[in-house]
C-alpha cells in the first residue's frame, strides 16, 4: 500500500477517522499489485467530501460508526481498527458482513453496509466526486465512462470495451467548450 | 383581481405537457403549474453522471420534499418508503416517484412504449371465459374497462406519430411482417421510425428464444432512431434510463408538446408552483380553480371551470382527497403497481451492458396477457419477457449483482471485473390485480412541508403476484440456459417495492360512480369541470409499461375538452 492518509486536505473527517474509513474501504475493495483498490481510488475523499455536502446528515451516523468499528476492534485485537494488521481488519469486516446478514436492525451491520455503499459510491462514481481517482474503478471493469455517444460499430457483438478510450464528466465539459462534442 | 382562464393544468407530464398542446392549439388559454422545473438543454448539457442522477436521484423530487409512506396492510403503520428513505436509502428512480418537472416521468422514463393488447381491456371477461368465475381472485375488484382497444387504436397511432415513437409493427390491418411480433394488436400504421440500434447482449437472446420457439421482436421506443421533427436521433449513450436525454432524442414532453404549446402564446406556465388544493363551488358541484404556492411560499389562487389533475396518479388522489373529494370512496381505491421480476445472467460472449438505451433490445409476447400458458399456479394472465442489454453503470450493476457473491474482499473485486461486461437482464410485469385493500390515502401523521399530508399506500404483494414471478422466472430460466448463462439469480418473488412508478388504478374509469372515479374522458363525477388524466384511469393492469396508454387517454381526453370548448382539434 501506498502512502498513508491523509495527504490532502479533509472537509469533515479528522486524520485518525480518515486512516480508519481509509483502511475500512480497502478491505471491502482491496489492492492488489498491478490492480489498486479503494485505496487508490481515493474512496475516503469521496465519503469525506459527501459527509461534508450532499450527505451531511449522515455525519453523526458516521462518529457513532467509527466509534462502534473501534470498540470492536479494541475487544478483538486490542488495539483500533486502523492500527490492526490487515489479516486481523479482514476477519472484523468478514464477521461485521456476517452480523449485518443476520441481524438488519444491528447497528455495526448497518455501519458496515452504508460505508459498504459509500465505498462503492467512490470507487465507480465520476472522479469529479472525489474518488475513483485515474479512473481505475472503470478500468477494472471495463466501463468506458461518461461518453457522448456510441457508434454502431461500438455497437456490435465482440467488441473489446477495455479498447474504448475513458471519458469522465470533466472531459465532456471540456469538450464543450472546444466544441467539439 | 383573481386571475382567470380557460384551464388549468396540474402538471406538465406525460399527460399533462399532452393536454396542454392541444388545448392552446385549440385556441384555449391555459395556466400550467408544476411543481418541479423547466430544465433547459443547457441542463441536461452533460449528464452522463451516475451518481448525480442515478443514486442521488437528481431530478426526482425524492422522500424528503414529498413523502410517501407504505404499510403492507391497515394493522401496521406506515413508515416512509423504507425501501428508498434511511440511512442506506438512495433515490434509484425506479422505486420511487417519478422525476418531475416540465416533462415528469417521461424526463427519466426508459421509453418502453407499448400499446395495451386488445384482451386487457376485457381482462374480467377474458379470465372468467378461459378459468371460470371461481378463478378470479377472491375480494378482487378487477373488471373490464369501458372502452376498447379500438376506441383507443387511433390515439396510440397519435401517440406514436405526435411523440415520435420507433419500432416494427408486426399487424398493419391484420397484414404480419415477417420476423415482426404475431401477437400484436392490429394497428392502422407503422411507427414513423425504425428501432432503435441493438444492444450486443440482445443478439444471443434473440436466438435463443428463436431456438425456444418463441417470437422475439424489437422493442417499440418513445426514442428517435433517426432525426424526427427537428431532433436528434438517439446516440446510444447509455445513460437512458432514470437519466434526462442531452440531445433531445428522448420522448418527453419536455421537447415534444410542451415547446409547441408555448408557441401558440396560450401557454402560462408556471413552474416551481406546487397546487395545495382544488376549489370548488359551496355545494361542490363545479370546480372554480386552484390554490397553490411558488417558491418564494407566496400562495396564489386562480379560476378556470376547467382544471385538469396529471401530477401522476398518486398525487392526483392526493389533492383530491385533499380537497375533500373521496368520490363515494372511490378516489385511492384500487392501487396497482408492477412487480418486475428482475432476472439476471452473466453470458459467455461480452454484453457491453453500458452501450445504448435500458431497451434497445428484444422482447416475446408469446405468454403475455390472455396468452399465459397453462399452468399449476393459478397464474391467470402473462406478462411480455423482456431482454434488458444496455443503461447499465458500475454501481448499479454492483446493486444488481449476483446476491450469492461475497460484496467485500478480492471475491468482490473479482466478480465486478470478471462479469460486469458480460451482464443480461430480463423481466417481466406481473398483473397486480386490483383490491379494497389495496389503495392509497392520506397519511394520517406524516407530512411535507407545505402542511399537506403524505400520500399513504396500503399494499401487499398477495399469492398471484409471487407466482407469476415465479412462472416467468421459469421461462427466464429456459432462455438463460439456452443462451449458456454461466450463472443466473431471480429477484425475489415479493419484493421490498411497492412504488414503481408505475402506479395505476386509484382514480378509475366508469360510468357507475359507486366504482369510479371519472368517466373515460378524466371528467370526475359529479364534479363539473375537474379532470384527472392518466395511469389513475387504469381499471386492470397487465405486463406491459403504462405510458403509451396513458399519453392515448391524454390525447382522448383533450378531444373531449376541445368539443367543450367549441374548439377543433391540432
Amino acid at each position: 500500500m501506498s502512502e498513508e492518509v491523509p495527504t490532502e486536505a479533509l472537509l469533515y473527517f479528522n486524520s485518525a477517522e480518515a486512516r480508519t474509513i481509509d483502511a475500512f474501504a480497502a478491505q471491502i475493495i482491496p489492492s492488489e499489485e498491478g490492480s489498486p483498490g479503494a485505496h487508490e481510488a481515493g474512496v475516503v475523499y469521496y465519503i469525506d467530501r459527501a459527509l461534508a455536502g450532499f450527505m451531511r446528515d449522515l455525519q453523526s451516523l458516521y462518529r457513532r460508526g467509527l466509534h462502534v468499528l473501534d470498540d470492536l476492534s479494541s475487544d478483538a485485537f486490542g488495539a483500533g481498527f486502523s492500527a490492526l494488521e490487515p489479516h486481523q481488519q479482514r476477519q472484523l469486516v468478514e464477521a461485521l458482513d456476517a452480523r449485518a446478514a443476520a441481524e438488519p436492525d444491528d447497528f455495526a451491520g448497518q455501519f458496515y453496509r452504508i460505508v459498504r455503499e459509500h465505498t462503492v459510491q467512490g470507487f465507480f462514481g465520476d472522479p469529479a466526486y472525489g474518488g475513483n481517482r485515474d479512473v481505475v474503478g472503470w478500468k477494472l471493469v471495463g466501463f468506458p465512462g461518461a461518453q457522448w455517444g456510441y457508434t454502431a460499430e461500438q455497437m456490435k457483438p465482440g467488441v473489446d470495451a477495455r479498447s474504448i478510450p475513458i471519458l469522465t464528466v470533466g472531459d465532456l465539459y471540456a469538450r464543450i467548450g472546444e466544441g467539439r462534442s | 383581481m383573481t386571475e382567470k382562464f380557460d384551464a388549468i393544468i396540474v402538471g406538465l407530464g406525460s399527460a399533462g405537457g399532452i393536454l396542454a398542446e392541444q388545448l392552446t392549439k385549440a385556441g384555449a388559454r391555459v395556466l400550467g403549474l408544476d411543481k418541479g422545473a423547466d430544465y433547459s438543454e443547457d441542463d441536461f448539457a452533460v449528464k452522463q453522471d451516475e451518481l448525480r442522477y442515478y443514486q442521488r436521484g437528481a431530478i426526482v423530487s425524492g422522500v424528503s420534499v414529498d413523502p410517501v409512506t407504505w404499510r403492507p396492510d391497515e394493522n401496521t403503520t406506515a413508515r416512509i418508503l423504507p425501501w428508498s428513505a434511511g440511512a442506506l436509502g438512495s433515490d434509484e428512480p425506479l422505486y420511487g416517484m417519478p422525476s418531475i418537472g416540465i416533462g415528469g416521468g417521461t424526463l427519466h422514463w426508459g421509453c418502453a412504449a407499448y400499446r395495451f393488447r386488445e384482451a386487457d381491456f376485457r381482462m374480467r371477461s377474458a379470465i372468467a371465459d378461459r378459468f371460470g368465475e371461481a378463478a378470479l381472485p377472491e375480494g378482487s375488484t378487477v373488471a373490464d374497462w369501458p372502452i376498447s382497444y379500438a376506441d383507443l387504436e387511433p390515439y396510440y397511432e397519435k401517440v406514436e406519430w405526435e411523440q415520435g415513437y420507433s419500432g416494427r409493427a408486426g399487424n398493419i390491418k391484420g397484414e404480419f411482417a415477417p420476423g415482426t411480433n404475431p401477437f400484436e394488436p392490429p394497428r392502422n400504421r407503422d411507427y414513423p421510425m425504425p428501432p432503435v440500434p441493438q444492444g450486443p447482449g440482445d443478439i444471443p437472446w434473440v436466438a435463443a428464444t428463436e431456438r425456444l420457439g418463441m417470437h422475439p421482436f424489437r422493442q417499440p421506443l418513445a426514442l428517435n432512431s433517426t432525426e424526427y421533427r427537428g431532433r436528434s436521433a438517439c446516440l446510444n449513450c447509455g445513460f437512458c434510463h432514470g437519466y434526462p436525454c442531452h440531445v433531445g432524442a428522448k420522448s418527453t414532453t419536455h421537447v415534444t408538446s410542451v415547446p409547441a404549446a408555448k408557441l401558440t402564446g396560450n401557454l402560462d406556465l408556471r413552474t416551481h408552483s406546487r397546487v395545495l388544493r382544488v376549489n370548488r363551488t359551496a355545494d361542490g358541484k363545479r370546480v372554480i380553480g386552484v390554490t397553490y404556492v411558488d417558491n418564494a411560499d407566496v400562495v396564489h389562487e386562480v379560476e378556470a371551470p376547467i382544471v385538469i389533475l396529471t401530477a401522476y396518479a398518486l398525487e392526483n388522489v392526493r389533492l383530491m382527497l385533499v380537497s375533500g373529494i373521496d368520490g363515494n370512496g372511490q378516489v385511492g381505491a384500487n392501487f396497482m403497481t408492477h412487480n418486475f421480476g428482475w432476472f439476471a445472467s452473466i453470458l459467455p460472449e461480452p454484453t457491453n451492458p453500458f452501450l445504448g438505451t435500458f431497451n434497445a433490445s428484444s422482447a416475446v409476447d408469446d405468454f403475455t396477457s390472455e396468452l399465459v400458458p397453462d399452468n399449476d399456479l393459478g397464474v391467470l394472465w402473462g406478462s411480455p419477457v423482456i431482454s434488458v442489454t444496455g443503461d447499465l453503470q458500475p454501481i448499479e450493476a454492483y446493486h444488481l449483482m449476483n446476491p450469492g457473491v461475497r460484496k467485500f474482499g478480492l471475491e468482490f473485486k473479482h466478480w465486478m471485473r470478471d462479469n460486469y461486461t458480460h451482464m443480461h437482464r430480463m423481466y417481466s410485469q406481473t398483473t397486480n390485480f386490483p383490491y379494497r385493500k389495496h389503495y392509497v390515502d392520506l397519511d394520517p401523521v406524516i407530512k411535507d412541508r407545505w402542511g399537506v399530508p403524505a400520500i399513504r399506500i396500503t399494499h401487499e404483494w398477495d399469492d398471484h403476484d409471487a407466482h407469476s414471478v415465479e412462472l416467468f422466472g421459469g421461462i427466464k430460466r429456459r432462455i438463460a440456459a439456452e443462451m449458456g448463462a454461466k450463472e443466473t439469480w431471480m429477484d425475489s418473488p415479493r419484493p421490498p417495492y411497492h412504488l414503481s412508478t408505475h402506479d395505476v388504478g386509484v382514480h378509475r374509469m366508469g360510468y357507475d360512480p359507486q366504482t369510479s372515479v371519472t368517466d373515460p374522458f378524466g371528467a370526475v363525477h359529479g364534479i363539473d369541470g375537474l379532470y384527472a388524466v392518466g395511469g389513475g384511469s387504469f381499471v386492470s393492469y397487465g405486463g406491459y409499461n403504462p405510458n403509451q396508454t396513458i399519453q392515448a387517454l391524454a390525447y382522448l381526453s383533450a378531444d373531449r375538452l376541445i368539443e367543450r370548448f367549441g374548439g377543433t382539434a391540432a
